[in-house]
């Protein structure tokens, strides 16, 4: 639901003047000269492929085409005056925490899977998000992780007979 | 005739034990995934899609299909009651449906809701029924060229319709584009921006891309934001409309229908368009506009129609065409792709078990969602409950599964990782995310088309210009774009 429902939250917007808004705006500004970047080096290893063959359109012709789109809508975006009221409301304090604590469990997760197999993985990854993102209870979030892992193992694993990755003691 | 005795062989598909289960399994799966905020039908559709690779491709689309229209059913209910939208398209339904419940109407709401969209489902599909197969009888005689300036078209009305910036619209569609060609070229076996890595020779995968844009997006997005909410009614009586309501809805029903289907056909239009619109069209041709937002029964009939009838008309382009006017449908036809079948104007005429299949199972579909969540509704409720801070982390650890099981492969997790937060970033920046995914799963046939046309013509590009068809397409999307450039009134320059 991420936009729809984040629509409704209350948020506090950052606004000129204000020293967050100078960040995001500098933020905002790397991005586009990414894009520029991204798309003169995407275009010149196109370029490398090849654009037109002896028998026609070759490999590079598309992501040539596509590179150059992403150049120019980059430079249009660099060169455009900034509107203050589309400025980027990025999470600061608690809430920044929680982004980076779900990405941080993911990453682990993401990790972990090849030594520790699904099941010791995702248990150990919802311990630690429910435990310290969410501020749950030790005995809620052993629980909570233990009956969702075991859930989901069944159903994928057993059920629709899915193999998960599987740790050094064969589950 | 035709049609009928293709709905017929449908019927004659659906009716059996397994795929009726899946339709109903599907039906409730969608109805859930509406009814809980934090979870978007296409996050659950990409989590859910490697589950449709061990049933037979009927099987699969019909439940994915009725994840599809049950979300939307669903998703008033969260609007209703909590004043959160369950999914996107219930957004408006939130303005006249919450007020209701706060006046003691919540019955009434949620009960309209549910038969409007019963109403406005089965309308969508019946046309569907007929429109499809005459889209597809002429669309067959189209050829590469054709086919290229179509998926153009699609590519452009996209733009047009949902994004705020046609700047960083067009920037994303680029970046799908850039995206889809990682891998090995299937012309010549060249492997074009793979730097050497055996993971990136095989492409991205569809399902990484997906469920990292949509699942891991959404994820970050609400456990960012603390939203607190209680449930307006505590039980739910009276869901059927008295005769008042019924005078005022049937009206709005079928406006909302007409609208909806009309909006689903458009490539970018679906349902939240649709809903928006016709919230729009119902308040500006009230006699009494100032009961909208106060609790105008209106206000819930018209857009839970629309976003109902929008599902039936978005799946008429990508059946019979073979082009996905949404995010969702981009992920039904890589669900197809997947399976091996490949959608377009023979889809019909190839697997006519496979097309008939579908639509029979959205009648019945819609039977089954009408039966779920006017008796149900109270379970559905209950439900509302669940704090999200109990679902995000099974919802992270079903996203690590769904990407993981399409080719057991680690990379895939970091790919999903990657666009989960990229996503995240994208989307703070005021990108739309929805023109990416559409040109993602829509680059290898547009760069087959031109590829195609550019190698039988013998004038290069000019063969776009000498076929009327593609000559007016491609018009229409050069119309499009001027349109989206020119300068808006009070603004100095185009809505860049």
């Amino acid at each position: 639901m991420g936009p729809a429902g984040a629509c409704l939250a209350p948020r506090t917007r950052t606004k000129p003047g204000d020293q967050w808004f100078a960040v995001t705006e500098m933020f905002e500004r790397a991005v586009n000269i990414f894009w520029v970047l991204l798309g003169a080096a995407a275009a010149s290893y196109a370029w490398t492929l090849g654009i037109i063959g002896s028998s026609g359109p070759d490999s590079g012709l598309f992501p040539f085409v596509s590179a150059l789109m992403i150049m120019g809508s980059g430079l249009v975006l660099l060169l455009q005056p900034r509107d203050a009221a589309l400025a980027p409301d990025f999470p600061r304090g608690a809430a920044l925490g929680r982004v980076l604590g779900a990405s941080g469990g993911l990453a682990f997760m993401a990790i972990s899977i090849p030594f520790l197999g699904f099941a010791v993985a995702g248990f150990v990854t919802m311990i630690i998000l429910l435990h310290t993102i969410e501020k749950s209870g030790w005995v809620f979030s052993v629980s909570l992780a233990f009956v969702s892992v075991a859930a989901v193992d069944w159903l994928f694993g057993r059920v629709l007979g899915m193999a998960l990755p599987s740790g050094p003691w064969g589950w | 005739m035709e049609a009928l005795v293709g709905l017929l062989t449908g019927f004659g598909v659906i009716m059996t034990p397994a795929n009726l289960y899946l339709c109903f399994l599907g039906s409730l799966i969608g109805t859930l995934v509406g009814v809980l905020p934090g979870v978007g039908p296409l996050a659950a559709l990409a989590l859910l899609l490697p589950v449709t690779f061990t049933l037979s491709p009927v099987g699969g689309m019909v439940m994915l299909a009725s994840i599809f229209y049950g979300a939307m059913y669903g998703g008033s209910t969260t609007s209703i009651l909590l004043n959160i939208p369950g999914e996107a398209a219930s957004v408006v339904t939130c303005i006249d449906g919450h007020q209701m419940a706060k006046q003691g109407r919540a019955g009434a709401a949620l009960g309209i809701a549910a038969i409007g969209s019963f109403v406005a489902g089965t309308l969508g599909v019946i046309v569907m029924t007929f429109c499809a197969p005459a889209i597809a009888a002429v669309a067959i005689r189209f050829g590469p060229p054709e086919n290229f300036a179509l998926m153009v078209l699609g590519v452009v009305c996209t733009l047009f319709m949902i994004t705020r910036s046609p700047v960083k619209g067009a920037l994303m569609i680029a970046l799908g584009f850039l995206t889809a060609t990682v891998g090995i070229d299937v012309v010549n076996g060249r492997e074009r921006f793979t730097f050497g890595s055996v993971d990136l020779s095989a492409g991205i995968e569809l399902l990484a891309v997906v469920i990292g844009l949509f699942g891991v997006t959404e994820i970050l997005s609400n456990v960012e934001a603390t939203v607190k909410s209680t449930v307006v009614a505590e039980r739910i009586r009276g869901l059927w409309p008295t005769l008042a309501d019924w005078r005022a809805s049937w009206r709005p029903m079928l406006r909302g229908s007409g609208l909806g289907f009309f909006l689903g056909l458009v490539p970018g239009g679906g349902p939240v368009t649709a809903s928006f619109m016709s919230y729009a069209v119902e308040k500006r041709i009230s006699a009494r506009p100032e009961r909208f937002g106060k609790g105008a029964i209106e206000g819930v009939a018209g857009p839970e129609s629309a976003n109902n009838a929008a599902v039936a008309g978005s799946l008429i382009p990508v059946l019979s065409l073979g082009i996905p006017g949404n995010p969702v449908t981009a992920l039904l036809l890589g669900a197809l792709v997947i399976q091996g079948i490949q959608p377009g104007p023979l889809f019909i005429t190839q697997r006519p078990d496979l097309f008939w299949g579908i639509v029979a199972s959205m009648y019945v579909g819609n039977v089954f969602l009408l039966l779920l969540n006017l008796p149900l509704v109270g379970l559905w409720a209950q439900l509302l409950r669940i704090p999200y801070r109990v679902l995000f982390p099974i919802v992270l650890l079903l996203s690590v599964v769904g990407t993981y099981s399409a080719n057991k492969n680690v990379f895939d997790l970091w790919v999903m990782l990657g666009f989960g937060i990229a996503g995240y970033v994208l989307h703070k920046l005021n990108y739309d995310l929805a023109p990416f995914i559409i040109a993602f799963v829509l680059a290898p046939l547009l760069e087959q088309s031109l590829r195609q046309s550019l190698a039988m013509s013998p004038h290069g590009a000019m063969i776009f210009i000498e076929r009327p068809a593609t000559l007016l397409m491609l018009l229409c999307s050069a119309g499009l774009i001027a349109l989206m450039l020119r300068p808006l009134p009070n603004t100095k320059g185009g809505r860049l």
